[in-house]
């Protein structure tokens, strides 16, 4: 075992951050997920992978209960955050997305300044006691978005007006305005140009210190690059969860190893 | 192993062509072996030539197999099953090359040889312990092709033979610079094809270790019996 091995499996063996048990979803009569048990640990990047319509977003949409948003949907089984079950009846979905914060796919600043995108979270949840104290907040989750230095000179300009990828990385700083404990990426890169996925990657590389993240990628490449762990999706399924290594070097079920290396879409 | 061909046909022809030119190499080595050896047996200077000569064409595929597997590494990213095959077939085109050489070099010193008076038996010896090499070169080989862990295991075990070849050669020879000085000059030559043989030993060893790598996605961990008691002390002053 290796130096990062060894850091990687102490953190592992701590209790994991969110705790999925028999999970199933349906959209009408569509089985979506089927019977998913998964432990995600703090502190690390998890990679959900597999083909498109395999589940992987579904699942990921069930961290922070997004799938309530979708009447037809239904979530059964258990997913608990730091042991205490999300879909509990006292629990409020907005508190719950304040500490589980979500980027999409393509960058969708509002219409708004870039200090009143970052500010608005922070505003409604009512986590600034005065002026200085939401500038300093504003301040830090730029800093912490990798964005401070190219935009504060500018901060009342819209944010729409940043390039691709600032503009996801004003996203990121947005969802790490409320002070989230757990970041959801669904596929945060894959309208971003090299660099700009690049910027992305190291960001979500020094995120891992203070979130748990966990990301949803279409490319293998960029799980492997990214994340610790990898869960691989499959018709609903999750058919293997394994360290990102292995999973890349010598995976465990033939799904996996078919899919990664290009022989099933 | 992964019999299931890539979406991306010409990934499929990539590695093929790739193996194809391992398999190519492994036959052109096979050959340069027992040729190495008969020359040596039958005093066969022209053979002797043709296989120092035989070894450019060794040298050129390790390059051009080199060659297509970085080739591979930069455009197509494999991972998985398809990482370990490219990784297996550096490896074994290193091994591969280093064994051609070997034989190249029994073949100089066969030149060497055949100017001075011979040594009893010595050659149907060296013959017998490249006939064993070669075996188990052809095994490691059908192994690597038919993703048999088993077989390569099996080549694994049996280098211990080659190696209890080579102390009991080394031995001899000593006994003989011993009787008669003016046997030092040949013996030393033959001390080295036994040398070098045995050395391709250890390379077949390796190739049947990448074949349980590329199979099992791990290297064997034990350690195996080693027959060579030269570098211990007192096996006549080795």
């Amino acid at each position: 075992m290796n130096v990062m091995q060894q850091v990687e499996a102490a953190v592992t063996q701590t209790a994991p951050k969110i705790s999925a048990k028999a999970v199933d979803v349906f959209y009408g009569d569509t089985h979506a997920i089927k019977a998913v048990d998964v432990e995600i640990a703090d502190k690390m990047v998890t990679a959900f992978i597999g083909p498109s319509g395999c589940g992987k977003s579904t699942f990921l949409r069930c961290l922070n209960r997004m799938n309530d948003t979708i009447d037809s949907a239904r979530v059964t089984g258990r997913i608990d955050l730091d042991g205490e079950d999300i879909y509990a009846p006292r629990v409020d979905p907005v508190q719950l997305r304040a500490k589980v914060g979500m980027v999409f796919q393509k960058p969708n600043p509002f219409p708004k300044s870039i200090y009143d995108n970052v500010a608005y979270g922070p505003r409604i949840h009512g986590l600034a006691r005065d002026k200085s104290d939401l500038d300093a907040i504003v301040e830090k989750s730029l800093r912490r978005a990798a964005l401070w230095e190219e935009v504060k000179d500018r901060l009342t300009a819209p944010g729409t007006g940043l390039s691709g990828g600032q503009q996801q990385r004003l996203c990121i700083a947005r969802a790490i305005a409320t002070g989230p404990e757990v970041l959801l990426m669904d596929e945060p890169c894959s309208a971003l140009d090299p660099i700009a996925t690049a910027q992305v990657e190291q960001l979500i590389d020094e995120l891992r210190s203070r979130f748990c993240v966990v990301i949803v990628t279409h490319s293998m490449a960029q799980a492997s690059r990214v994340s610790q762990k990898t869960a691989f999706f499959h018709l609903g399924e999750l058919v293997e969860f394994d360290d990102t290594d292995r999973i890349f070097t010598n995976p465990g079920d033939h799904r996996t190893e078919s899919y990664i290396t290009g022989r099933i879409g | 192993m992964e019999h299931q061909s890539h979406i991306l046909h010409a990934f499929d022809r990539d590695l093929e062509s790739i193996q194809a030119n391992i398999m190519k190499m492994g036959g052109l080595v096979e050959a340069a072996i027992a040729q190495a050896a008969t020359a040596l047996e039958t005093q066969d200077a022209d053979l002797a030539q043709s296989v120092r000569a035989g070894d450019k064409a060794i040298d050129a595929l390790e390059q051009q197999v080199n060659e297509e597997a970085a080739r591979i590494l930069a455009l197509r990213q494999p991972i998985a099953g398809d990482l370990r095959t490219v990784l297996t077939v550096f490896r074994l085109s290193g091994s591969l090359e280093r064994m051609g050489d070997y034989a190249k070099n029994i073949a100089k010193r066969t030149g060497v040889l055949m100017a001075m008076a011979p040594i009893n038996g010595s050659a149907k010896s060296l013959r017998r312990m490249a006939r064993q090499v070669e075996l188990m070169l052809k095994d490691a080989l059908d192994a690597y092709i038919q993703r048999d862990a088993g077989l390569a295991a099996d080549v694994r075990t049996r280098d211990v033979e080659v190696d209890q070849m080579y102390t009991a050669l080394f031995r001899e020879y000593l006994t003989f610079m011993m009787e008669d000085p003016r046997n030092i000059t040949a013996c030393m030559h033959l001390h080295f094809i036994a040398k070098n043989i045995e050395r391709m030993g250890d390379h077949v060893t390796t190739i049947a270790e990448e074949v349980i790598y590329l199979v099992d996605g791990a290297y064997p961990d034990d350690d195996r019996e080693k027959g060579d008691q030269t570098t211990q002390g007192g096996a006549n002053g080795g």
